[in-house]
């Protein structure tokens, strides 16, 4: 890996190269360059996971001319298809070095996280929503009873904004959860369910299922769930598997009656 | 602090986050947590998910409160009834921990003595709170321990501050939960480096690590070690530097990143009297409302352009690193007071941060002395961490208290210094909001924070809005027996009827031209900003 | 190009959250929560998330001024400090040390702390040291 990262350095494929170096025992992000190439002895993978494809992506937008290469997870790869797709970040600008993560023979348990995924607690399986469980069994859940459970997750929200800050495919300039007139500002919880509805629907066809987000997430809300479901409905409607390919999302076209309907949402939230 | 200190020899939070989540109930009085420290409030919601209990006292209906197994709105500053009441009902059923009172603690006769004129109904007549509710409250902590009791400024920012701190370690005491995993009493600081000013000894009575002024050892170690004679005599206060300005005792003040006269309780009292100064130097990021008005203004670098250290509430001591260079002309802060003091006639010469840390380190043996940059890497350590082999100290007084045994003291409940009258109807109280710090002058200029609120307001409740036909978003004028302001209302149940509420950060409508100056803990000195009596109206133009 | 990350603590709250100050070509240009820090374990508040901004802010001051009966006027350092310490030392010499007070704060670092305690303890000599946290 490290020889890989310095060869691709050495003679060009790449200007930069993001991973990860240890410092005072921590995997912290680093942009690898032929300036100091020495340090590509101390790459590292992992275990840690930050969000190298939206650093590819702020590089890409100041320095369009720069080849970036970075460590590829499949949800990296994922992520880099949809980013080619919604025009953020050129495909020919990036090198991706895979790097085995989803559960495969070899390696059954997926290390989405570095930390030991922590048991369920037993109140939040009796009035929350499991981040284990399936989007079938949620869909199984009688209405009311789901949307108590959503509601129950929703008002721990601080606001932090978290869940969008670390997501790759949420690159908005104007973001809508800071529209004032959507959005109520200046409460904790923010105004729910909308907050967390609004960036569900903005998931739909973009959310590549990377975790990052319910990783970031203060308060422990079982995002990825949530936008899990969204793209299954889009999955349903429009056979389209985000981030599979660089195939157009449904959503990127949109003619004059947008194809997107509340019905996915009402589905999710409230009956 | 000072009752922390009185209790049980430490005045610091006893156990650490990670403890927090062993808890089987936590106590949260006087802490908006989600808004505040919303990384504390993380550990309450994991430790809820996996079964703890939570109780939640405060006067206004907070974030947590929806969570929490019994929330409560005991009325403003009546903290120390609602305690003596959950103890009354304790001792009454015998719930108590006989043997850690008997081995580990002092006093016990007395508290029992003082907390036996608290009954629950008396304690509802006071509070407000209902004698059932005060018995779950008193049979949730103490029979599903080991109970973590947090507290914030809602806690300490009263006239009976130091009683309110002094009751909380009553009761923690009296359950046996002070050295437990999982227990203890935990204030949450407000600002990020409280913990560490006061180690360092930026307190009138002590140096480093709280070693008294007053003893001849201390004075005489640290003026052998600074090389001058060092005065053996307390000096004054924030509250008493006023007074002191005033009749013309203090004739210099030198305001290291702060903003008094935002964050001071009266905003009239203390404009006179840093008018009155001959010198005001004040160093700072910002031109903030005691910039304006100083003679000498030093810009400092912010966070990401310097090295050193900052000590967390949980009393981890860890590093923060140069990021980028200062702006403009801009420089640390310790090169400024280097510079200045060589000026003075004392030189200060330190190559970086790093020798600064290990002289300090090497005055202060038992909290600081282990640790060296080196050994703090990215994760820091916990005082206290007494020699270079020691891990740090993630919960205190697990064996014995630091000052031996833990202390009980019985105290008796007072009102606030201000109690709403026929002329001043209505409780008003202070506090912050999530998005913003202490007196805003770092907050309201970052964009993303200033979109969340942009201007103060006053909360009210429905019922007094209506009362005073105030709709959402009415201007209104506020008077207290000090001073008159106005600001925007916001109409909402969170607050108690006969209660408003105002956050502290906006310097245009300025919270502390009502609060009350004139009274503070005769202790702590901490002013009473959580409690004054105001009338309130709408402002005259808007009316029709 | 050049792009960085720099561990450092948030400086908004006392809980103490590990960060990493994002650097691209020199420029601040994000914050980060810090994956693996004991303290928040990759997670952040609205005020951290946001740390760098009160940083890069126009409104900072860039230079030392001085106020001369409220005019505000850029000077160099060796001119602020020398003033300042002239002034100082004029009023303990005529005053006493007691008439000087220094207030410390929660916003600076431990070291600086400690060395604010000791101008006013050793540089002036006195105990009239306190921070604005008891407020
Ligand atoms: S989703 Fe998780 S397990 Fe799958 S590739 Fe990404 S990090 Fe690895
Ligand atoms: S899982 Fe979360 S962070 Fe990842 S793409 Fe989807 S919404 Fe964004
Ligand atoms: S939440 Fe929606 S508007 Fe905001 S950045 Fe993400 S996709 Fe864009
Ligand atoms: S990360 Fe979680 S707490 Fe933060 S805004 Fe998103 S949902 Fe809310
Ligand atoms: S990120 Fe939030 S909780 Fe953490 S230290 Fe900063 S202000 Fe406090």
């Amino acid at each position: 890996m490290q020889k890989q990262v310095r060869a691709w350095l050495e003679d060009g494929k790449v200007d930069v190269f993001l991973a990860y170096k240890m410092d005072c025992g921590h995997p912290l992000p680093h942009a690898f360059t032929r300036e100091r190439i020495d340090e590509t002895e101390d790459l590292v993978t992992g275990p840690a996971r930050y969000s190298l494809e939206k650093f590819a992506t702020q590089i890409a937008a100041r320095h369009p001319e720069k080849k970036i290469g970075l460590l590829a997870r499949d949800c990296t790869q994922r992520a880099l298809n949809v980013l080619a797709v919604w025009n953020q970040l050129p495909a020919e600008q990036v090198e991706p070095l895979p790097v085995n993560c989803c559960p495969s023979a070899l390696k059954p348990h997926a290390d989405c996280t570095y930390l030991e995924a922590p048991a369920t607690g037993e109140v939040k399986i009796q009035c929350g929503q499991d981040p284990r469980q399936s989007i079938e069994a949620v869909d199984a859940q009688e209405g009311p009873e789901r949307f108590a459970r959503w509601m129950y997750e929703f008002q721990k929200c601080i606001k932090c904004y978290g869940c969008r800050n670390i997501c790759p495919v949420c690159f908005c300039k104007d973001c809508s959860l800071e529209h004032p007139d959507l959005i109520g500002t200046g409460n904790l919880p923010p105004d729910i369910p909308i907050f967390h509805l609004v960036r569900a629907v903005h998931m739909a066809g973009r959310c590549i299922d990377c975790g990052l987000c319910e990783d970031a997430c203060p308060a422990e809300i079982p995002l990825r769930l949530l936008y899990g479901k969204v793209n299954a409905i889009v999955k349903d409607l429009f056979d389209y598997d985000t981030g599979a390919s660089d195939a157009l999302s449904p959503f990127s076209i949109l003619g004059d009656k947008p194809t997107l309907t509340p019905a996915p949402l009402l589905a999710v939230s409230q009956e | 602090m000072a009752g922390l200190a009185a209790a049980f020899g430490s005045g610091a939070m006893t156990n650490s986050y990670d403890d927090l989540e062993t808890a089987g109930c936590f106590f949260v009085i006087g802490s908006n947590t989600t808004a505040c420290h919303p990384l504390i409030a993380r550990r309450i919601y994991r430790a809820k998910e996996r079964g703890a209990k939570l109780i939640v006292a405060d006067p206004r209906g907070i974030q947590l409160s929806s969570m929490a197994d019994l929330a409560v709105n005991h009325r403003l500053g009546s903290d120390v009834a609602l305690l003596n009441g959950m103890m009354h009902c304790i001792l009454r059923n015998g719930w108590e921990a006989r043997d850690y009172i008997d081995s580990r603690t002092e006093g016990f006769a007395e508290l029992e003595a003082a907390v036996a004129d608290y009954p629950p109904e008396r304690v509802q007549a006071i509070t407000g709170v209902a004698v059932r509710d005060i018995e779950a409250m008193a049979d949730l902590y103490a029979n599903h321990g080991p109970s973590a009791l947090l507290y914030a400024m809602g806690i300490t920012q009263h006239t009976t501050g130091v009683d309110n701190v002094k009751s909380c370690c009553n009761l923690a005491l009296l359950c046996g939960y002070v050295g437990a995993a999982g227990g203890g009493v935990n204030p949450l600081r407000g600002q990020n480096n409280v913990q560490g000013a006061c180690d360092m000894g930026g307190l009138p009575n002590v140096f480093t690590g709280y070693q008294p002024v007053t003893v001849p050892e201390n004075v005489e170690k640290f003026s052998q070690a600074w090389g001058r004679p060092l005065s053996d005599k307390p000096g004054l206060t924030i509250t008493d530097m006023v007074g002191a300005m005033l009749d013309g005792r203090l004739r210099a003040l030198y305001v290291i990143g702060e903003n008094p006269k935002l964050s001071d309780p009266d905003w009239n009292h203390l404009h006179h009297a840093l008018k009155k100064l001959d010198l005001l130097i004040v160093q700072d990021l910002f031109l903030s409302e005691t910039a304006q008005i100083a003679d000498v203004i030093l810009p400092a670098a912010a966070v990401a352009e310097k090295d050193g250290t900052f000590t967390s509430s949980e009393r981890r001591c860890a590093r923060i690193h140069k990021a980028v260079e200062p702006v403009g002309q801009a420089l640390s802060d310790w090169e400024i007071i280097s510079r200045l003091s060589t000026a003075m006639g004392y030189p200060m010469e330190y190559a970086g941060p790093s020798d600064i840390f290990d002289e300090m380190a090497s005055l202060t043996p038992k909290s600081y002395a282990g640790m060296s940059y080196e050994r703090l890497g990215l994760d820091g350590l916990q005082w206290p961490c007494p020699d270079s082999d020691h891990p740090g100290t993630p919960i205190l007084h697990t064996q014995s208290c630091a000052r031996g045994l833990g202390k009980f003291h019985a105290i008796a409940y007072q009102d606030p210094a201000e109690m709403p009258d026929q002329e001043y109807p209505y409780f008003l109280t202070t506090g912050r909001m999530f998005a913003h710090y202490h007196t805003g002058t770092m907050t309201r200029i970052s964009p993303h924070l200033d979109a969340e609120q942009r201007r103060g307001y006053v909360s009210i409740h429905p019922a007094d809005a209506s009362k005073l036909d105030i709709a959402d978003g009415d201007l209104l004028v506020l008077a207290s027996r000090r001073g008159e302001m106005e600001a925007p209302a916001r109409v909402n149940a969170n607050v108690q009827p006969g209660c408003l509420f105002m956050p502290i950060h906006f310097g245009e409508n300025p919270a502390n031209v009502l609060t009350n100056a004139e009274a503070y803990d005769p202790l702590a000195k901490i002013p009473e900003f959580k409690v004054s009596a105001v009338r309130v109206a709408k402002a005259p133009e808007a009316r029709p | 190009m050049t792009l960085k990350f720099v561990p450092s603590i948030c400086s908004y709250c006392g809980t103490g959250c590990g960060v990493l100050f994002q650097v691209m070509d020199g420029q601040l240009v994000g914050t980060l929560p810090m994956k693996t820090h004991p303290v928040n374990q990759g997670k952040l508040c609205i005020k951290g998330w946001n740390l760098h901004e009160h940083i890069t802010s126009e409104l900072r001051l860039k230079h030392p001024l001085l106020n001369t009966f409220g005019r505000m006027t850029k000077v160099g350092w060796d001119d602020a400090i020398g003033f300042a310490a002239d002034r100082l030392k004029t009023i303990v010499a005529e005053h006493g040390p007691d008439s000087v007070g220094v207030l410390v704060s929660a916003k600076i670092t431990n070291e600086e702390n400690y060395l604010a305690q000791k101008f006013a303890r050793a540089a002036v000599g006195t105990n009239n040291v306190d921070h604005c946290a008891r407020l």
